[in-house]
């Protein structure tokens, strides 16, 4: 048996991904399951799915804490927490990132394969949607399953979903992927703080759960603390405003859901620490002084 | 009142953790605004509740409760009379979905609308139960296609129309019923600030679109609430004591067909679909303005 951990961001489509694999590897012959982590997520927001292929009928429910792979849709999820948790001593990560390899940086060198997805998805999809495109370079980073089990399982998994057309055009992305993936090692050494959690005991707890804001050693807890949970890396474009053309009328910033631009000498600001990147404020700008761009990350 | 004469002061903060495009944080935001620091708000389980109150974490500065998901006309009551008894002028503001209004929590906010009590009780209709993942709702237009009335080869998305939840608040003959739109922020404002200056229960029904569950892209949300008016699928008018007051009415009427292109929940449309949400949207039309369309 091997296990696959599929990291991306709620909208993403890991899920789809998860599924569409195992739909793959049964193609092949093989049994497979696969199945996504529930919480309170958004879009946007970090989230898990799972898939389990054998030889043999699987019976094992839990969730995948030690894969033999590791894939991250989204490369800004590499940046707040150790993806690589639980992998296997010889296990593989796939990571979606215009880097080679060898440039990313993680908790301790691994096996590393790497794929440009969401430029491609881009160009094929027009879409940001990287689910498809990263199946691809699952096949050829892990020869596991071919590449043709991939597109099959693409074409009938999103084309029954999104039409006929929308499923080869996810084929294409997938095949595109496969043969752009580069496969090396990545670097090691990079340092993660594990995230602490405010869990008070029932006698610190307070009645009927009351809190007022409060700083605790996770950080600000209670009323206005959501301030502290940044938002800014959930975005794939970012908008960027020409001061020039900005008449001042205030209507981004009463539009923008993340209350995130500010006015300045009369000028919309953006606090890129919030911006989710929706391109509301591009959209609405009366005088187009806004243009969304793609966020390019250090 | 218009949009420059809001203050820069928020009430509710960045950090939350709505979909990019939700809709839901600018609608209460900007009300927020208005209402001010002396506000205690009460939402029942929905999707505000979960990206904006996930304890111990809150993207309100003000006093903010959660509760069961079907009492928020109760638990505002509660707030009010409490606060009255205290001799303290607050607002007691509830903030539910179409969900807990339309549908589980439409016993709670008749009762408190017939008692007339002194707070205001806002819905924001995203047409659906999406914090569980898209379930239709009493305010689910015809023909959407949700999880529960997908659009597949025995039916085509929901079967029924959407109910006039505002209507039937009018009906309560409380002192003031508004339907809002956050694309129209004169018209939103004005009424935020007059719900606030009004004594008594007062209902706000705002249209809140959802990128997730109606299926588009997150940059046209306002730009779906607008065609949204200029199509008469979502119209806005205030009322007084059960007497209409106040109609906005589109300078130019756009066709259905114009407002779902461009959402997913309506991709599957036939032209007899097309015809039969506009003979609906017609009916309402004549109904609210008095005229054919
Ligand atoms: C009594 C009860 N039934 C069901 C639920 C599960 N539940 C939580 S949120 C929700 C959907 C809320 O829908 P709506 O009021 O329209 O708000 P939205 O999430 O769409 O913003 C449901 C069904 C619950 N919390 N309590
Ligand atoms: S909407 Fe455009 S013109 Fe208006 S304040 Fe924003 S950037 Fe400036
Ligand atoms: S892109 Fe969206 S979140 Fe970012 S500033 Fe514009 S409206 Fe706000
Ligand atoms: S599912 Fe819809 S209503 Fe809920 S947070 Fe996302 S966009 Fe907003
Ligand atoms: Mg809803």
């Amino acid at each position: 048996m091997y296990e696959i951990r599929f990291h991306g961001r709620g909208g993403q489509g890991g899920r789809m991904a998860a599924e569409a694999y195992a739909l793959a590897a049964f193609l092949e012959g093989k049994y497979a399951v696969s199945f996504p982590i529930f919480g309170a997520e958004r879009r946007g927001a970090p989230v898990k799915a799972f898939t389990r292929v054998d030889d043999k009928k699987i019976r094992i429910k839990t969730q995948i804490y030690q894969p033999d792979y590791v894939v991250v849709l989204d490369e800004t999820l590499i940046e707040t927490e150790d993806v690589l948790e639980g992998l296997k001593e010889d296990g593989m990560v796939i990571i979606n990132t215009p880097k080679k390899p060898e440039e990313v940086e993680l908790s301790k060198p691994v096996k590393c394969a790497t794929v440009d997805a969401t430029s491609i998805a881009l160009e094929i999809l027009g879409r940001p949607i990287t689910n498809t495109a990263i199946l691809g370079a699952i096949a050829k980073a892990t020869g596991k399953v071919s590449i043709e089990s991939i597109e099959k399982a693409i074409i009938e998994k999103f084309g029954a979903r999104l039409g006929k057309e929308a499923g080869e055009k996810n084929a294409l992305a997938a095949r595109t992927a496969y043969e752009k993936t580069l496969v090396g090692v990545a670097k090691g050494g990079k340092e993660f703080k594990p995230r602490k959690k405010w869990l008070p005991t029932v006698e610190e707890m307070p009645i009927g759960g009351a809190i007022a804001t409060m700083q605790t050693e996770a950080g600000l807890v209670g009323i206005g603390s959501f301030i502290e949970n940044k938002t800014g890396d959930w975005r794939t474009f970012k908008p960027i405003i020409n001061k020039e053309k900005c008449i001042g009328c205030k209507l981004c910033w009463f539009y923008c859901p993340e209350g995130c631009i500010s006015m300045q000498d009369g000028k919309a600001t953006v606090n890129y620490d919030y911006c989710k990147g929706c391109g509301i404020c591009a959209n609405e700008c009366p005088t187009k002084a806004i243009k969304m761009e793609r966020e390019v990350r250090a | 009142m218009n949009i420059k004469d809001l203050p820069d002061e928020d009430y509710f903060t960045p950090g939350h953790t709505a979909c990019a495009g939700c809709a839901a944080p600018a609608i209460v935001r900007n009300m927020m605004k208005i209402f001010g620091k002396d506000t205690i708000v009460y939402t029942p389980a929905n999707c505000l509740l979960v990206f904006s109150g996930t304890y111990p974490h809150l993207a309100w500065k003000v006093p903010y409760l959660h509760e069961a998901f079907e009492n928020t006309g109760a638990c505002i009551s509660g707030i009010a009379r409490a606060y009255k008894k205290k001799g303290r002028k607050v607002i007691a503001l509830g903030i539910a979905g179409d969900g807990g209004t339309y549908d589980i929590g439409i016993q709670a906010l008749s009762g408190a609308a017939e008692r007339n009590e002194d707070a205001i009780y806002v819905c924001y209709d995203n047409e659906a139960y999406m914090n569980t993942g898209i379930q239709r709702s009493g305010a689910t237009p015809y023909g959407a296609a949700t999880t529960t009335t997908p659009a597949g080869k025995k039916i085509l998305g929901k079967l029924e129309h959407k109910k006039d939840m505002a209507e039937i608040m009018r009906a309560h003959e409380i002192p003031y019923v508004a339907t809002l739109s956050i694309s129209h922020p004169k018209d939103f404002l004005e009424k935020v600030k007059k719900a606030k200056e009004t004594e008594g229960f007062r209902y706000l029904h705002v249209l809140s679109p959802c990128p997730t569950g109606w299926r588009f892209d997150p940059s046209k949300t306002i730009e779906i609430a607008r065609k949204a008016v200029d199509s008469g699928m979502w119209t806005l008018y205030e009322a007084e004591y059960g007497e209409i007051t106040k109609i906005y009415k589109p300078k130019k009427k756009i066709p259905v067909a114009e407002y779902i292109k461009g959402q997913g929940r309506f991709r599957h449309f036939t032209e007899e679909m097309i015809e039969e949400l506009q003979r609906w949207v017609d009916r309402k039309w004549k109904r609210l303005y008095g005229e054919e369309p």
